[in-house]
């Protein structure tokens, strides 16, 4: 067992040499320096001690506006901060932003920024910083993918140097969580260089980066949340292989892995000094149909497809009984009050299939390449796909490709036949607006329902929660009975920290799980 | 040394001579437990179906991830497929990728070195400095490389073996033509007007064959390899056939939960890939031996 590490605070342990000798062992010389000097200043604050090791991918695009992963956003949470949050519970909290204010008509929306938030250059936080970044995040001739998201705004001004006022063309009842997008930290207005300077207001600041290596980052003790970072150093490890990263957790070469497959989840829960956690999320895998060319703009190929997928053995097989059943539909069980709990996925019907395809023209069975990415259990998915569709005579031939490599060139939305991971997202609209919406900048199936449109529509801007939630319902029956979407489950997200720390808790989205919270036990 | 001086002795007497090295062959113990273990391995890829109880791809899901048992030999993986069944159905994959890629190779190995090396002058300089530079980059990197390029398909892992093994091919052959191509016997066909190729085919070539055995077996061994690595790395044979080094991949993150489909096919390919070897080691030495 790996003795715990000394947490020095105000009510720290008298310094005894077994005490000591304890913290020798386990944090190293300059730690102990450094905590032993913080009983002698008397700082007010919680001391940041120890150093925390994180395994991540290795991030490609640090620049807030592109990045994407959650590697990338871990970096970016640590180094800069969103103006608003969203806690592990899918609740709205205040970060940059400390309080607002929102005018009657539901258009108009006015924020305070905290007061002495600084950079890590040491200029001050002003309100034109979030002017900036936003203009920049919905600027159209960027072409960022946040240009759609923020369309809706009309106006951003500042009143004095720590207000600033949103104003909206249409009502979002969705738009503080909207502002909470992974893209929206704040930037230093004027920066040219995001990708590469880390200028920001966040707990970290960045030290040392190398590229496909390491970041190393240390404590900004100016940071303006009490009691945050916990940590006074923090290691981000890049590990492009997940099964070394789980390796290097058991190994003790790291404290704290954000992402993992789900044998490797099952494996370390019986690991003794390991905290294994999981996290329910609106993530899903989703297989879709190409609807706007053959074989998949006949609906009665896409029924028959739905009708082969048998979802329970799949759910049992792929997320080894840990997913959470999906019903064709990007709404799932987290979103307890939309969530349409009462319909039924109908039950496979082989013959049924068989007899869809035949009227559509496919009596002697059809062949389809399936594209999948190389991460995640979309491999397994598309294996056992194959194996229940070939039972209706469709045939599959499987192509996996690396997920960086499909992802890219926009392959993905191009192939006809193709599984995709949804990440999760604290709202369902999100999922509506950029990809089952008719015009949505991810409309990878390619299909377009002028009845969900309309839905979607009054979904996204309806300040009537019942009105909101009889459409999400209505959209949910709609996939259920037809397009090309199957989306068989929800999958939890996994992660696992050593149990010499504390205070770690996975989000749905692991790369805003808050490092900063963390500390030494 | 008493086998050497055998085969040398056997050597000297023209008729079935082939059986005379597999006689030898199997007098030296490595050698024959080798051959044995590479045979065993080409008659279950022959068999394979009839001796596989399940599909490849046949997922049994309420009997997944069951250990090793009479019924279930090698267990079941993690979405229900027999691993005993994909392990003999993959063994036919390996074979006839790895064993084809080695055969295209060989031959245009030994047609390019053959006919560059007799040649000699600028067409040898040539086509020797190219392949030394195809050769500075290790074989696996160029075979991603080329996959990459061509995208992953069993066609492809072929045509990625061939290239790879060319220039290797060609220069031991070139090793072997130098000496040989001064020759007498050689200067006299040239001089009697004998056409190139018959020169190259007749008078050389037999002298190139035992330096070749050896090498081919050498490349089916690293060719095995190949496969089952650009297997493993996904940039091979796609899922769901069983191959061996994709049904490694697809067993990595289960190494904790079903052992067994994950060491079962490593234990095929290590074990062939060391029979392989060991076949060729005795090859080797035979016909070493009878020269």
């Amino acid at each position: 067992m790996p003795t715990p590490y000394a947490r020095a605070s105000q009510e720290a342990p008298p310094v005894t040499p077994s005490f000591l000798a304890r913290v020798l062992r386990s944090a190293g010389p300059v730690t102990v320096i450094l905590a032993v000097a913080s009983l002698f200043m008397g700082t007010a604050a919680v001391a940041q001690v120890g150093t925390l090791r994180v395994a991540i991918e290795p991030p490609v695009q640090l620049d807030p506006a592109f990045a994407s992963s959650d590697s990338e956003i871990a970096v970016l949470n640590s180094v800069y901060d969103y103006l608003i949050d969203i806690d592990a519970q899918n609740d709205i909290q205040p970060r940059l932003a400390s309080d607002w204010t929102v005018s009657d008509d539901g258009l108009r929306y006015t924020f305070r920024l905290a007061e002495g938030v600084t950079f890590h250059d040491g200029s001050a936080l002003r309100a034109q910083d979030v002017v900036w970044t936003f203009d920049r995040l919905r600027d159209p001739s960027l072409e960022l993918p946040t240009s759609d998201l923020y369309a809706n705004i009309a106006d951003i001004t500042t009143s004095g140097e720590l207000e600033v006022t949103f104003t909206l063309h249409q009502t979002n009842p969705f738009f503080l969580y909207d502002l909470s997008d992974n893209h929206a930290l704040i930037v230093k207005a004027g920066t040219a260089d995001a990708g590469t300077n880390f200028n920001g207001t966040g707990p970290f600041r960045v030290d040392d980066y190398r590229v496909g290596t390491r970041m190393s980052l240390s404590a900004n003790e100016s940071y303006f949340i009490d009691g945050k970072p916990g940590v006074e150093n923090l290691e981000l490890i890049f590990f492009s292989d997940q099964v070394a990263a789980v390796d290097a957790i058991r190994g003790g070469q790291v404290d704290l892995v954000l992402r993992m497959p789900t044998p490797l989840f099952l494996t370390l829960q019986a690991e003794p000094g390991i905290e294994a956690v999981s996290v329910p999320t609106n993530a899903f895998d989703l297989v879709r149909l190409r609807a706007d060319r053959p074989p998949g703009d006949d609906p009665r190929v896409q029924q028959a497809l739905k009708l082969l997928t048998d979802r329970d053995a799949i759910i049992e097989a792929v997320t080894l009984g840990l997913g959470a059943p999906g019903k064709h539909s990007p709404i799932g069980p987290l979103y307890s009050q939309y969530f349409a709990e009462e319909l039924e996925v109908p039950e496979p019907d082989v013959e049924q299939a068989r007899q869809l395809l035949a009227e559509a023209g496919y009596e002697d069975g059809l062949e389809l390449e399936l594209h999948t990415p190389d991460t995640g259990d979309r491999p397994t998915l598309a294996v056992v796909l194959k194996d229940q569709w070939a039972r209706g005579g469709v045939d599959i031939e499987v192509i996996v490709q690396p997920e960086s490599v499909y992802y890219s060139d926009g392959g993905w939305l191009d192939v006809g036949l193709g599984i995709t991971g949804w990440g999760s997202r604290p709202i369902p609209q999100y999922f509506l607006d950029v990809m089952v919406a008719c015009d949505a900048v991810w409309n990878e199936a390619h299909w377009c329902d002028e009845e969900v449109d309309r839905l979607i529509e009054v979904a996204g801007t309806t300040l009537d929660d019942e009105a909101r939630a009889e459409a999400y319902l209505e959209i949910q029956r709609i996939l259920l009975e037809r397009g090309p979407l199957i989306i068989p489950y929800f999958f939890p997200q996994f992660g696992a920290i050593r149990e010499t720390f504390e205070n770690f808790e996975l989000k749905a989205f692991p790369g805003r799980s808050d490092l900063a919270a963390i500390q030494v036990r | 040394m008493a086998t050497s001086l055998a085969s040398s002795q056997a050597a000297q007497g023209k008729p079935s001579r082939r059986l005379r090295v597999l006689k030898s062959l199997f007098e030296r113990r490595s050698a024959a437990f080798g051959t044995t273990v590479v045979l065993f391995f080409l008659l279950v890829a022959l068999l394979g179906p009839l001796l596989a109880p399940y599909g490849a791809n046949e997922q049994i899901l309420s009997e997944a991830r069951q250990p090793p048992s009479l019924q279930r030999p090698f267990g079941t993986d993690h979405i229900g497929r027999d691993v005993f069944s994909r392990v003999v159905l993959g063994a036919r994959d390996i074979f006839v990728l790895a064993g084809v890629g080695t055969l295209l190779a060989v031959v245009a190995g030994t047609i390019i070195g053959l006919l560059a090396s007799y040649l000699g002058g600028l067409t040898e300089e040539l086509t020797f400095r190219f392949f030394d530079s195809v050769l500075a980059m290790p074989a696996l990197l160029f075979a991603l490389l080329l996959m990459g390029t061509f995208g992953p398909s069993r066609g492809n892992v072929l045509i990625v073996i061939t290239v790879a093994y060319i220039p290797i091919v060609a220069r031991v052959v070139r090793s072997v033509v130098l000496p040989v191509k001064t020759k007498d016997y050689v200067a006299a066909a040239r001089m009697q007007g004998e056409p190139i190729t018959r020169i190259i085919f007749r008078e050389i070539l037999p002298s190139v064959l035992p330096a070749l055995a050896v090498e081919s077996a050498l490349r089916f061994s690293y060719a095995i390899f190949l496969v089952a690595s650009l297997g493993f790395l996904g940039a091979g044979v796609q899922p769901p056939n069983p191959d061996w080094g994709l049904m490694i991949s697809e067993a990595r993150t289960f190494v904790s939960l079903t052992p067994w489909s994950l060491y079962f096919p490593a234990a095929a390919i290590s074990l062939l890939v060391i029979s392989v070897n060991l076949m060729a080691d005795g090859l080797k030495s035979v016909l070493q031996g009878q020269a």
